[in-house]
């Protein structure tokens, strides 16, 4: 696939008009009442409409669940009973030569995880009781062992993660999708963000920006308690009547102007608004979880009104549902320093573990039994690993904690193509270094682009003179985990 | 043979046909290196075989004629290797470019390789590594103002096209104001233009434009999207920074129509002029604006080292035009610029004092004249104490002691007004070395390299200092066939809404060419000659082809969709900030107060806060600085004002050159429900009750208070039907009237009707453009 330049995507918006203008402004008012996506009058040409992308893809939408922080991965999934023999002894010489960590130096020593651990479902995949919930779904996911980064603070890695480069200023994962695909509801925005916890993630808006993309293309942070989307509420006063009253006025005018000066991007400007006016009805209905059964509600641990990350996977089922290409969830508080007992990798680890993982648990099964697990990418994990060993800081404290570290971390995927009970690559005994299968983060992300169609060395735009991707220069296909 | 029938085949369509490309329309031109063969090798070909010999592959490079020469036998491309390969049949392993790379050649591709071999294969300089040489002005039957109208106008004539006759004055006054000012004039302003009779009626109104201050508040907007202002310091915390003497000494300096060359010094290098003045120290803010990262546990030294890398990209973007970060990591895959060279020019910014220092230092303070006096006296009677008390022993001289120690605290709590981060260049053994590092890790270095300029450009005079001072003095030399180019491009771009040479941010290889190369000579060398950027700005508003009417009929439209040929008038969506500033100062709201610290207007509550850092929801300003213009708001990078970014402003991490322009229906719920703007709407619909008599009247005082030109009456009739619809319905919900009218209206059903036609115009498509 050659995807236009930015210019010509504009263009693009414009011109359809000339081809279609006496289509489809006038049914716009009767597909009001409408969510489908067929009836609406959009254009066709719409930088947004869907397109199929330029191989079979295993995958149509995405959502990603990032614990802001980074898991302890060696309390979670990456399970080493080396490292709990080795417990309180100074760490090997060897594994500190040349390295930096962010808050330890000196000698650190060796922490051995308190977490139980067994093998789950039929195809025994290593998970300990901090996430619990997630033992039910064993055999829906791949738990990858071996994934590595380049950064070891939480800004740039999570740039690297969503960007495919350390520094601001590049597309999003979720931005480089709806360019390639397009967004199937026109009523809602293409790519959604909704953050829990009350903290944004440190790699700031730039984890869903569109970079040099055009700014169609970036996420939209929805909430889950108040207005839903900015701006989406009429005005204290005005109703629905009254609105559609001020529209009429305003399209006539429109079209008069754009008869008498001949410029078809007025057209354009009709119809979002058009288009603005029912994403006012669909974006409340969508973003209102009071209106799901109470068991789905419990399922999920959901209290409407809560903004928690349980309300926020049900909501990502509900965007997903409606056709939303891509869904993204940040979870902040899982920086596990052991500063507070909430960073403790024993209780604190357990209580954050268990509250969060019954909302990806129920999340999974949801959309499984909803037959749409089979084409949804579900990704959960962070931005880096943790050390094998106690964080520098607060070593000398009785709360456990662990330093970042981007030599080795775990991450679980599901769904769209994903196989199903599945462990990949291996750590050596300590969990310091891959030793089987490494999976850079740009290998993750050429992998989640070929399961939505995409051979992530052709999926590009021209910016500054040069072909720029989400994989930067790097990134190979894991095929290991396609089913 | 496939090869053969290649051949005969390909005789037919050897003409190179071009519509409305960037370079050109000609129907029949030879073949130009530079204009046809480069971009087909540069996008095929120089990734493997181009300057980076890193990656280069069987030893060929075609970016040289030198490199090509085993390829290519000029006069004959039957023997050509490279015209044999790039004609292979896809199953063919030989193939060029390879399957694989996902590139292949177009017909017209190969047909235009073949001509140029034919010609003789020869290579051209890119064309913006030569000085402009001054063109000669060409003769056309068309109605010119000055030389622009004649480069742009004769080219319309060959393409058998004509301008658009004139605008009216009231769309004329609009335009120039805001194009000037980035504000629509008054209607007086404007009422008084349309009256004036004198033959340099449009003249005068465009000097009034461009005396106004908001001359450089507009013009500043611009810069301060290249010095990637923001009043926070980025990454994960994001903290407040304060740097706003930086963004009022870029508006006092296009007010005051600084020259562009020293505008460029004193930003780049300040700091290292002879007895630098406070205002030439601030301007050296420019390079603090990059991001400075506070997060627990990053290294300064690796961010100190980002913010330089930063630095150099930033300015080869701004000024050259050349996007050089590539070569950080390897040498350029396009551009003739070596790794080793990016590091020369990094050397150059490799030596000042500041180190992605939480407290940003170094900076510079502003005292008040009365803790300045303060502060004076109080070092002086400390420094008197610590004479008198020098040699004593400490049981001595017990009141002096306790009034040292009483001065000293006083002292201590004594603050500036404010402060700006500014360059200070290190000396002596401070100074850093700097060494090549691979694949941009800092701490994996190479070889030490010296202060530098990349070989391709014009070269550094032998005996200017080797520093930054040197460095933009070098920029600024008329030796330099970019720097102007790159400017008057920049500021066609803002007027004209898109740049002769439409890549605004790339002139290099990889670059467009531009639409009108003699005329970007001209208005390059024109710059250059004085570097008077108002006098530069009031030429292009003068022009006729700036003042030519927006219409155009569907095939001209589809013709030349972005109106490259300027075969009509500009019409360009505003910027966020000016779709704004437009909006309030319709409604009476805009507050003219000028400079100072950054304001919170209203802003929707987040309740988010960044990441190890403060919430990113605000407390609003009081009073008029609620209402103040659009680029005083606080720019936090982390949460950019949200209605401004619908609009496409950027959050500032790094520099813009080109603003996206999109229309998307997030911005139709910004207009139509943002308190900001439905506040606007009730204050105009205040104004019109209440000094009108009629629905009629209140409807045109609307419109014209808008759009400045007056309705058509069936704009008008339109308008009304509105109004009495409206009023209608809110007189049999007077509750409803009133929450929509707003607290302080006294006649809800009717203000709040007016409030919905308010709503409506500052809706209007004409609304949001300049036209």
């Amino acid at each position: 696939m050659k995807p236009p330049t930015a210019e010509r995507l504009l263009d693009a918006t414009r011109r359809t008009f000339l081809q279609s203008s006496s289509l489809g402004l006038g049914s716009v008012a009767l597909s009001l009442l409408s969510e489908s996506p067929a009836a609406a009058g959009r254009p066709a040409d719409n930088p947004l409409a869907p397109k199929p992308p330029p191989h079979k893809p295993t995958a149509k939408r995405v959502i990603y669940l990032h614990m802001s922080g980074a898991p302890p991965h060696l309390d979670i999934f990456d399970y080493k009973p080396e490292l709990q023999k080795r417990d309180g002894q100074n760490c090997p010489e060897k594994y500190l030569k040349g390295k930096r960590f962010a808050f330890t130096s000196g000698v650190p020593k060796l922490l051995g995880t308190r977490q139980p651990f067994q093998r789950c479902g039929q195809a025994g995949i290593w998970m300990s009781d901090a996430v619990k919930p997630l033992h039910a779904v064993a055999d829906d996911v791949t738990v990858i062992r071996s994934m590595k980064t380049d950064e070891f603070n939480h800004a740039p890695a999570e740039l690297l993660l969503f960007t495919g480069f350390a520094r601001q200023g590049r597309p999003s994962f979720g931005a480089w999708t709806c360019y390639g695909l397009g967004s199937e509801n026109e009523n809602l925005p293409g790519f959604v963000v909704l953050i829990s916890n009350g903290v944004q993630p440190s790699g700031g808006q730039g984890c869903w920006g569109s970079g040099f993309l055009p700014s169609v293309f970036q996420g939209v942070q929805c909430r889950s308690k108040g207005e839903p989307v900015l701006y989406l509420s009429d005005p204290p006063g005005l109703d629905r009547k009254l609105r559609r009253l001020g529209l009429d006025a305003l399209k006539d005018l429109n079209e008069w102007q754009e008869q008498e000066l001949g410029h078809p991007e007025t057209r354009t400007r009709i119809a979002q608004y058009e288009l603005a006016f029912r994403m006012q009805l669909s974006a409340s209905e969508v973003m209102d979880i009071s209106r799901e059964p109470q068991k789905v509600l419990d399922a999920y641990g959901a209290k409407p009104g809560s903004g928690s990350f349980a309300n926020n996977c049900l909501l990502a089922r509900r965007l997903v549902e409606r056709g939303v290409r891509f869904v993204q969830l940040f979870d902040w508080g899982w920086d596990f320093h052991g500063t507070n007992p909430k960073e403790d990798i024993r209780d604190g680890l357990t209580q954050k573990g268990t509250v969060t993982t019954q909302a990806v648990a129920a999340l999974i099964k949801d959309l499984k039994s909803r037959g749409l697990l089979d084409d949804t990418l579900v990704i959960w994990g962070g931005e880096f690993g943790r050390t094998p060993f106690r964080e520098g800081r607060t070593a000398g404290g009785s709360i456990l904690g662990r330093d970042h570290y981007p030599d080795c971390f775990s991450l679980m995927l599901a769904g769209g193509g994903i196989k199903a009970g599945y462990t990949h690559g291996e750590t050596d005994e300590l969990g310091f270094q891959v030793t089987k299968d490494e999976v850079h983060v740009h290998d993750l992300q050429a992998t989640l682009l070929h399961c939505l169609g995409f051979d992530h060395t052709q999926l590009t735009f021209r910016f500054q003179g040069r072909d720029y991707r989400l994989t930067d220069v790097h990134g190979r296909v894991v095929s290991a985990i396609l089913r | 043979m496939a090869f053969v029938r290649f051949f005969t085949k390909l005789w037919v369509i050897v003409v190179v046909a071009v519509s409305v490309t960037p370079q050109g329309v000609c129907a029949q031109q030879a073949v130009d290196f530079n204009r046809d063969v480069r971009p087909i090798l540069s996008n095929n070909c120089f990734q493997c075989h181009g300057p980076d010999e890193k990656t280069r592959k069987a030893q060929l490079r075609l970016d040289t004629p030198e490199g090509a020469a085993t390829v290519i036998v000029p006069g004959r491309p039957e023997a050509s290797e490279l015209l044999i390969r790039v004609t292979a049949s896809p199953d063919d392993a030989s193939l060029m470019p390879p399957a694989k790379t996902g590139k292949s050649l177009r017909e017209r591709d190969i047909a235009i390789l073949q001509q140029w071999i034919k010609d003789g294969a020869k290579y051209a300089p890119h064309w913006a590594y030569i000085s402009p040489k001054p063109p000669l002005i060409p003769k056309t039957q068309f109605r010119t103002v000055n030389p622009i109208d004649a480069f742009l106008f004769a080219r319309l004539e060959q393409e058998g096209l004509k301008p658009q006759p004139e605008a009216d004055r009231y769309t004329l006054a609009r335009r120039v104001a805001l194009d000037l000012t980035g504000l629509p004039p008054t209607l007086d302003e404007a009422e008084a233009f349309v009256r004036d009779t004198a033959a340099d009626a449009y003249e005068k109104f465009v000097d009034r434009q461009l005396a106004k201050p908001s001359f450089g508040e507009h013009w500043a907007r611009m810069w301060l999207d290249l010095a990637r202002y923001a009043d926070s310091a980025g990454y994960a915390d994001d903290p407040p920074r304060t740097i706003w003497k930086y963004r009022d000494y870029v508006i006092e300096s296009f007010n005051a129509n600084k020259p562009f060359d020293q505008f460029t010094i004193e930003q780049l290098a300040g700091d290292l002029l002879p007895q630098p003045t406070t205002e030439q120290l601030v301007a050296t803010a420019f390079h603090r604006n990059t991001l400075t990262n506070s997060e627990g546990g990053t290294s300064d030294e690796e961010f100190r080292n980002v913010a330089v890398v930063d630095r150099v990209n930033t300015t080869f973007t701004v000024w050259m035009g050349t996007s050089i970060g590539c070569a950080q990591c390897h040498t350029h895959k396009y551009d003739p610029i070596t790794q080793k060279e990016y590091f020369e020019v990094f050397a150059f910014f490799n030596n000042t004092a500041d180190a992605d220092r939480p407290d940003e230092s170094p900076t510079l303070p502003f005292w008040s004249l009365r803790d300045f006096l303060r502060k004076m006296v109080l070092e002086q009677q400390i420094a008197a104490l610590e004479a008198e008390l020098r040699g004593k022993n400490p049981e001595e001289l017990k009141p002096q002691r306790d009034r040292w120690a009483t001065l000293k605290k006083e002292l201590a709590a004594l603050k500036p007004a404010t402060t700006v981060p500014i360059m200070k260049e290190l000396t002596g053994p401070q100074r850093r070395k700097t060494r090549i590092q691979f694949r941009g890790n800092f701490l994996d270095v190479g070889e030490e390299v010296q202060e530098g300029v990349p070989a391709v450009f014009h070269p550094f005079p032998a005996g200017w200092p080797k520093n930054r001072l040197g460095f933009a003095q070098w920029l600024m030399s008329r030796d330099n066939p970019l720097t102007a180019r790159v400017i008057a491009n920049r500021f066609w771009e803002h007027i004209f809404g898109i740049g002769i040479v439409r890549t605004s941010e790339e002139f290099g290889i990889q670059g467009e060419l531009p639409s009108h190369p003699e005329l970007l000579d001209w208005l390059a060398l024109d710059l250059q000659r004085d570097w008077n950027v108002k006098r530069f700005l009031k030429q292009l508003v003068m022009s006729a082809a700036y003042r030519q009417s927006v219409h155009v009929t569907p095939a001209q439209y589809e013709r030349d969709p972005d109106n490259r040929l300027v075969a009509r008038g500009p019409r360009i969506r505003l910027t966020a900030e000016m779709i704004r500033d437009q909006a309030l100062m319709a409604a009476g709201l805009l507050s003219p107060k000028m400079l100072g610290p950054s304001v919170r207007p209203f802003q929707p509550n987040l309740g988010v806060n960044a990441a190890f850092g403060s919430s990113i929801d605000w407390k609003m300003s009081d009073g008029e600085d609620r209402y103040r213009r659009g680029l005083y708001t606080q720019w936090r990078r982390s949460n950019p004002y949200p209605s401004m970014s619908t609009f496409d402003a950027p959050n500032r991490d790094t520099c813009v050159v080109r603003r996206n322009r999109t229309n998307t229906p997030l911005q139709a719920l910004v207009l139509l429900n943002d308190p900001v703007y439905v506040e606007a709407a009730q204050a105009l619909a205040q104004k019109a009750r209440s000094s009108t008599q009629t629905p009629a009247e209140a409807v045109t005082l609307i419109f014209r208070r808008c759009l400045i030109r007056p309705p058509a009456d069936a704009e008008v009739q339109r308008l009304v039907k509105l109004f009495t619809d409206a009023h209608a319905a809110f007189q049999n919900d007077l509750n409803k009237a009133q929450q929509f009218a707003g607290k302080a209206s006294r006649d809800p059903a009717t203000d709040a009707a007016l409030t919905l036609v308010a709503s409506v115009v500052l809706n209007l498509d004409e609304m949001v453009l300049k036209r």
